[in-house]
């Protein structure tokens, strides 16, 4: 039976479609059979990220209106074995996810995959709340930054009361932080907070830090997850971030600023 | 970090009022949703009353809180009662209710004053400007399974 994880955060523009890529791929790299699901109804995105856009035949919604088979709609990644997206539809919107529906589709996928990955839309209404539904474990995207941080704990409190393991009164979603767009240089300013800030305030475990990376744009520019670009640090964070994820002990990266000489300085180059 | 600091002017960086300011708009976020089914404003409406009944006191110096510990949690009850001489006070232990489910339903806007006034000197202790009741409540599976304090 296959885990579910969302990719969450309430605020939009974090990071979560970046990581839902980055992250399924990391997983499918470890040799997990992955699927990966835009839920952003209307507002597809994951396609692109993920470099499939012109392979999109049927979508999610297809799916769940019994129009597709699962298989027709299921696109195989060219780049990575074991991956496969799920993309949403552009036309429709969110009153086209039904529970029912979702649930088929889920439980069809957990027969098959090892992880089912869920890109969820931003907010915290009924896209993001089907997304973070059926949830075992939840990948909570946030920012240093004092808006991310106070809607990544609204979201905090929805999977401790509105998804279904919190319904059904299972053992709880199993949460985890992952920082994103963190720039050590700027903490050590005292222009940003800190991982242990945002820590103390959110309470939960730490996935990962993703440093802010212009291969981030990079690897968008050219549907590529980023964790295919093992020369980036948000690539290479994102790897690590995984191994965490599957339980393996690994040191967080990339959290102090590189010491940089006078020429470094004056170059000014970043990863 | 270095002699530089010595200079600076102590004012806080901006990470840290951010830091602050999502500490303090976030303990006010957190106390609907990690007492359940909010329940402190009519626990405290009804020790009023209670208390009402015995001793004079105002509405405005009542403070009822509930902290979160590792595994138990504190209620905290804060009555301050009012200058000897003007009403007689009689203390009465509170003890703390911790069953939040079994509520009945409250009518937040009734004044929580009862009409009996104390008039019982006998055990008066009128020395005590402020009485402090502090209950230890060990924490229901429910009220856990709120879980983020």
């Amino acid at each position: 039976m296959g885990t579910i994880i969302t990719v969450t955060s309430g605020k939009g523009g974090v990071g979560k479609t970046t990581t839902s890529a980055a992250f399924s791929t990391a997983l499918a790299l470890r040799g997990f059979k992955t699927c990966v699901i835009d839920f952003d109804v209307g507002l597809r995105n994951l396609d692109l990220i993920m470099g499939c856009e012109r392979r999109v035949v049927f979508d999610f919604i297809n799916v769940i209106n019994g129009e597709a088979r699962l298989h027709q709609a299921l696109i195989k990644d060219k780049r990575v074995d074991n991956l496969f997206i799920l993309p949403t539809s552009q036309t429709r919107d969110k009153d086209a996810l039904t529970r029912e529906g979702v649930e088929k589709v889920l439980e069809e996928l957990r027969k098959e995959f090892d992880y089912i990955v869920c890109d969820s839309p931003a907010g915290i209404e009924k896209g993001s709340l089907m997304a973070l539904y059926f949830a075992d474990h939840a990948v909570v995207v946030t920012n240093p930054e004092v808006s991310s941080v106070r809607d990544s704990d609204r979201i905090l409190g929805m999977l401790a009361s509105r998804s279904r393991r919190a319904e059904l009164r299972m053992e709880p979603v199993i949460q985890h932080l992952l920082l994103t767009r963190y720039d050590p240089e700027r903490v050590e300013r005292g222009e940003m907070l800190k991982v242990d800030d945002v820590l103390e305030i959110l309470a939960i475990p730490l996935l990962g830090v993703i440093p802010e990376s212009q291969a981030v744009l990079r690897a968008s520019n050219v549907g590529m997850p980023v964790t295919l670009d093992e020369k980036s640090n948000a690539g290479l964070a994102y790897l690590d971030a995984c191994a965490r994820f599957l339980g393996e002990e690994v040191e967080h990266r990339f959290t102090k600023a590189e010491k940089k000489g006078l020429f470094g300085r004056l170059l000014r180059r970043s990863a | 970090m270095s002699i530089f600091n010595f200079f600076r002017s102590p004012k806080k960086t901006s990470a840290e009022q951010a830091k602050e300011r999502l500490q303090i708009v976030m303990a006010h976020a957190r106390v609907g949703r990690s007492t359940g089914p909010d329940f402190l404003p009519m626990l405290q409406q009804e020790l009023l009353a209670v208390i009402a009944k015995y001793v004079d006191l105002d509405q405005n110096k009542v403070e009822v809180k509930l902290d979160k510990g590792e595994d138990c949690s504190t209620l905290e009850v804060n009555i301050e009662l009012p200058v000897p001489g003007e009403g007689t006070a009689k203390v009465v232990p509170v003890k703390p209710v911790a069953k939040p489910e079994a509520r009945p339903e409250a009518k937040p806007g009734e004044p929580a004053k009862a009409a009996a006034k104390p008039d019982d000197k006998k055990e008066a202790k009128a020395d005590d400007k402020k009485a402090e009741a502090k209950a230890d409540v060990k924490p229901e599976a429910k009220m856990g399974a709120a879980g983020r304090a």
